[in-house]
């Protein structure tokens, strides 16, 4: 009588424990709906901060361009000549298109052909890319600057940069943030220095504090505009 | 001793029971602070719709204050040959490195996904456009002597960077997706043979991707709308 008694409440308790466990069960398999929900969130809270990120980016270039209205304001209204606004205006945008020789930190990568592989200008491409993505300012391989519209193509067994011919060795100077630029290509397995020396092609990097870039002297005419035309409205 | 046995083992059976169901409700807890968080949802969706405005607006207002400061720079040298000089430098220079709108003779490329991509033992990435395919052609339109170049409205300059992440193509730090305008002008006739026989955007077509390209009297592409700095180089 008492065995009967016991096992009769044990088999109960364990009734409803799994009864419990099944209701758990189909809980948690409703809130994996929700799990798309927080992936949704968190792609929200990204979108916010890029929009906040960019409206920063634009208010300090409105900040700026305002300022530079007030100061052309001023001299006019003081009948004094403009030409030293002017000359800073130039001198910046100068610099950013490549006009002017430039120093600061950065990485040297030297691609050199081997026995086995060469370096192509897909490769080079394929370069130019992530260091643009890292931040680069300023970019030139065997001291060809590498403007905006610059070309690098394949004439074998030659590669042409701004429709001049180059070959191995390929020193690609960069200036920007050294470890951005640095840590970049040197991602393991995934990064450039990685994937192409598994690929058995011959790619060193060193990072160095001072690095010199000249200004743009290609025969491609990249800094006079034939075609295209400033739309006023 | 068999009691003893049957007593055991209903024991064990409990004790991982107990153990299961405790696992679970930690589960749920967790579970339950997602939940809750729908409401926030909705309010960050406001969030970014109201920050959305405000980059709108001061894009707009940005846009005024460089046409005033366009119009300023003028007025300032208009007595003076020199500066008058200077100052057609810099719209020249703001035209290349690509922080004005443009217009001028062209040509427009389409290329998109292949729609029908599923056949037997084929690898769907084939037949969808990549980064990479994006990089060649626009340095194809590059060798062609290309002006300047837009893609899905995002302007090439030179800072920008084409990469994709999963399926989505990244360029300014802007997500873009199939189909893609590639537009750029220059000398039409120069810009077209990007498409000859055995180029690039050739080959694209034997995987099934839709390439269009058509001569245009008339392009226009927009201005890059971030911001191009020099804080390392000097």
């Amino acid at each position: 009588m008492n065995k009967t008694v016991l096992s009769i409440i044990i088999g109960f308790v364990c009734i409803i424990l799994v009864c419990t466990i099944f209701m758990q069960f189909r809980v948690v398999e409703e809130t994996d709906i929700t799990g798309i929900e927080t992936a949704r969130e968190e792609e929200l809270q990204t979108m916010l901060s890029d929009y906040k990120t960019k409206y920063e980016e634009m208010e300090e270039k409105l900040t700026d361009t305002e300022h530079k209205i007030q100061e052309y304001q001023e001299k006019i209204d003081s009948n004094e000549q403009a030409s030293e606004l002017l000359e800073e205006e130039l001198a910046q945008t100068n610099l950013l298109l490549g006009k002017t020789d430039v120093t600061g930190e950065g990485i040297i990568i030297t691609l050199t052909n081997n026995d086995e592989k060469s370096i192509t200008s897909s490769d080079l491409r394929y370069l130019i890319n992530e260091l643009k993505l890292a931040g680069a300012e300023a970019i030139s391989i065997n001291d060809n600057r590498i403007l905006n519209m610059t070309e690098i193509v394949d004439v074998e067994p030659y590669i042409l940069v701004n429709e001049d011919r180059i070959v191995s060795p390929y020193v690609v100077k960069v200036i920007g943030n050294q470890t951005y630029l640095s840590s970049a290509l040197s991602l393991k397995n995934s990064g450039f220095i990685d994937s192409y020396t598994n690929t058995g092609k011959t790619v060193e990097m060193k990072q160095e504090k001072n690095i010199s870039i000249k200004a743009y002297n290609g025969r491609k005419n990249l800094l006079q505009l034939r075609y295209a035309k400033e739309v006023n409205e | 001793m068999n009691k003893r046995k049957i007593a055991f083992t209903l024991g064990i059976v409990c004790i991982i029971l107990t153990v299961a169901i405790c696992v679970q409700i930690n589960t749920i807890k967790n579970a339950n602070s997602t939940v809750s968080k729908g409401f926030s949802e909705d309010n960050l969706r406001d969030e970014v719709l109201k920050w959305k405005e405000k980059y709108d607006r001061i894009l707009n207002d940005l846009d005024v204050a460089e046409k005033n400061l366009t119009k300023i720079r003028e007025e300032s040298t208009k007595d003076d040959t020199t500066s008058s000089e200077t100052e057609e430098q810099i719209k020249l220079n703001n035209n290349l490195l690509g922080t004005t709108n443009l217009e001028g003779p062209g040509v427009e490329i389409v290329i998109e996904d292949d729609p029908n991509p599923i056949g037997v033992l084929e690898d769907v990435s084939d037949h969808i456009v990549h980064d990479a395919d994006l990089r060649a052609i626009v340095n194809a339109l590059k060798n062609a002597g290309a002006e300047a170049i837009s893609i899905n409205g995002q302007r090439l300059v030179n800072t920008t960077s084409i990469t994709c992440i999963g399926n989505v193509v990244k360029i300014n730090n802007e997500k873009i997706t199939s189909p893609f305008t590639i537009k750029a002008i220059g000398y039409p006739e120069s810009l077209v043979a990007v498409n000859m026989n055995g180029s690039y955007i050739d080959d694209l077509r034997d995987w099934g991707i839709q390439v269009s390209i058509k001569k245009l009297n008339k392009v226009e592409i927009p201005k890059y709308t971030g911001v191009i700095s020099a804080q390392y180089m000097k």
